[in-house]
């Protein structure tokens, strides 16, 4: 069968104008299968956002492709939606029209969208808001809308780049745990980027571990927990040994990273 | 005590009200007793209040106000048709940017009413001159707001629009333009104020009718307090102008008002 998602050889380096340039995934190879949920931890500037990108088809690779069901990605596509970490929202629009942007780009006529988002919005429990802006709203809602906002397209693959991470301990966790019942349901393929390895842990059935800038594959780790998972779950030893596995994989290359940046100086 | 609340909920319309009518009360009452001044070229808020009454009941003012918004609007217009798209061109292509900048930043930073003599001998006497008057100097703020505006817009949400399949004809609606409607509107301000400003040169160079030919007529036949309740309804027309367009900024961008807030 083919896979979902094929990334081969994915090599992107950026170069900045009167800036060295920065080689931010070298020579990427995963394969994701559909209705998978893996996540991406690694050092910090290590481009897991990079590779996201070029998944959502913003930035283009310079060696190398990903396919999408056999068809290499070019450009943004209907197939896939991004939860951004900072939310993008758009200020001037209350959640109802935020969740249609999708459908609107699409050419979705007006009642039929509308129809549609509010089905999203019931489902992140955003129903008494619809006609809020975005600054009337808790960091944890905004993500809510989001979330709505990437799922009203249908997209096969949703695409996420810390979505948490701007949220607060508590938030996190509810998050956490509605997404993965949110997965249930929708059966999409998820790619996940966070940097904490208790998320990734928690929510993945494989977690991709990558090395220091440039960016490629140290190690994927499957995650053999049973579903679904509840948050208790997260006390059992079994829970806490995956943990210290990812950690102890991770914690080479973030003393190879100081270490690098010391050296430079 | 419940005076002493009622005082500090409304402090800031109490305090202004009292200063303006101090202000004037002192006008009439100093001019009279104490300062030296001949009240002849200062003159006094009663006259200026009778005058203005004679003005607005004998009709003369509505003419002269109804020629200036003429070529006011006019022009103003014909800043915000071409500010606006060329603001928003200058801010989104670097190339229009780097080519256009050392003009407009000449042009907005000079005293352009240095240029009425040479636009009256251009266009003659009359509504072109001080329409086009007003638009070079309404433009300015127009262009250089929308600019800023863009600059500012946030790249998150150009990229989640292309995300989702958006072309550049969206991310100018559906980001840019919403973007950069406080600026505008800010601009507009500004603009106002030097649109007045036109109207008001063009008129004393080379009018017979209109606002500022109303002042220098004034000024020329020595009736002060006619001349003075001319400038106070153009100052009021200002204030309700540029207090109109903060209301109106609250109306069409109600989420800049919490963002503020925060």
């Amino acid at each position: 069968m083919v896979p979902c998602i094929q990334a081969s050889d994915v090599t992107l380096t950026f170069r900045p104008k009167d800036r060295e340039a920065v080689t931010a995934i070298n020579g990427l190879t995963l394969e994701v299968a559909r209705g998978e949920f893996v996540s991406i931890v690694g050092p910090s500037g290590c481009g897991k956002s990079t590779f996201l990108n070029v998944l959502l088809g913003l930035l283009k690779p310079d060696r190398g492709e990903i396919q999408l069901n056999g068809k290499r990605i070019s450009g943004p596509g209907e197939d896939r939606a991004m939860v951004f970490q900072e939310f993008g929202l758009l200020p001037w629009r209350t959640v109802l029209a935020n969740v249609e942007l999708g459908l609107e780009l699409k050419g979705v006529a007006a009642d039929t969208r509308r129809k549609r988002a509010r089905e999203l919005i019931e489902l992140v429990g955003l129903t008494a808001f619809e006609n809020h802006y975005p600054h009337e709203l808790s960091g944890g809602m905004k993500q809510r809308v989001g979330l709505a906002r990437a799922l009203v397209t249908e997209p096969e693959v949703l695409l996420m780049d810390e979505p948490f991470a701007a949220l607060d301990a508590q938030t996190r966790d509810l998050m956490q745990t509605e997404l993965l019942q949110i997965w249930d349901r929708a059966k999409k393929t998820v790619i996940f980027v966070t940097h904490s390895i208790e998320e990734a842990a928690y929510l993945s059935d494989r977690v991709v571990i990558m090395s220091a800038r440039p960016g490629r594959i140290k190690e994927v780790l499957r995650i053999d927990l049973p579903r679904p998972r509840e948050y208790e779950m997260r006390l059992s030893p079994g829970f806490n040994e995956i943990k210290s596995r990812i950690w102890s994989t991770l914690k080479e290359e973030l003393v190879t990273r100081i270490g690098g940046d010391g050296a430079q100086r | 005590m419940a005076l002493r609340d009622r005082y500090y909920e409304h402090q800031r319309p109490i305090l202004g009200t009292v200063s303006v009518i101090g202000f004037f009360l002192l006008w009439e009452w100093q001019l009279t007793s104490v300062v030296t001044v001949d009240p002849f070229f200062l003159t006094q808020p009663s006259k200026i209040a009778a005058a203005a009454k004679e003005l607005f009941l004998g009709g003369a003012i509505w003419q002269d106000l109804a020629v200036s918004s003429k070529a006011f609007l006019w022009g103003f217009s014909a800043a915000i048709i071409v500010g606006i798209p060329t603001g928003v061109f200058m801010g989104w292509r670097r190339r229009a940017e780097y080519t256009l900048d050392p003009f407009f930043t000449a042009l907005y930073a000079s005293p352009l009413v240095a240029l009425a003599p040479l636009l009256i001998i251009i266009f003659g006497v009359g509504l072109t001159g001080k329409v086009v008057l007003v638009f070079l100097l309404a433009v300015f703020p127009f262009i250089f707001n929308a600019f800023a505006g863009v600059k500012s817009t946030d790249r998150l949400l150009v990229n989640v629009v292309r995300s989702f399949g958006g072309k550049e004809k969206d991310i100018y609606w559906k980001v840019i333009l919403p973007s950069i409607l406080p600026y505008m509107v800010a601009g507009a301000r500004i603009a106002i104020g030097r649109g007045i400003v036109g109207i008001i040169v063009g008129e004393f160079y080379a009018a017979s009718e209109g606002i500022g030919f109303a002042i220098s007529r004034f000024g020329d036949t020595y009736r002060l307090p006619e001349m003075f309740a001319t400038i106070l309804v153009l100052m009021i027309l200002a204030v309700v102008f540029t207090e109109g367009l903060r209301k109106l900024e609250n109306v069409l961008a109600p989420w800049k008002i919490g963002q503020e807030a925060r």
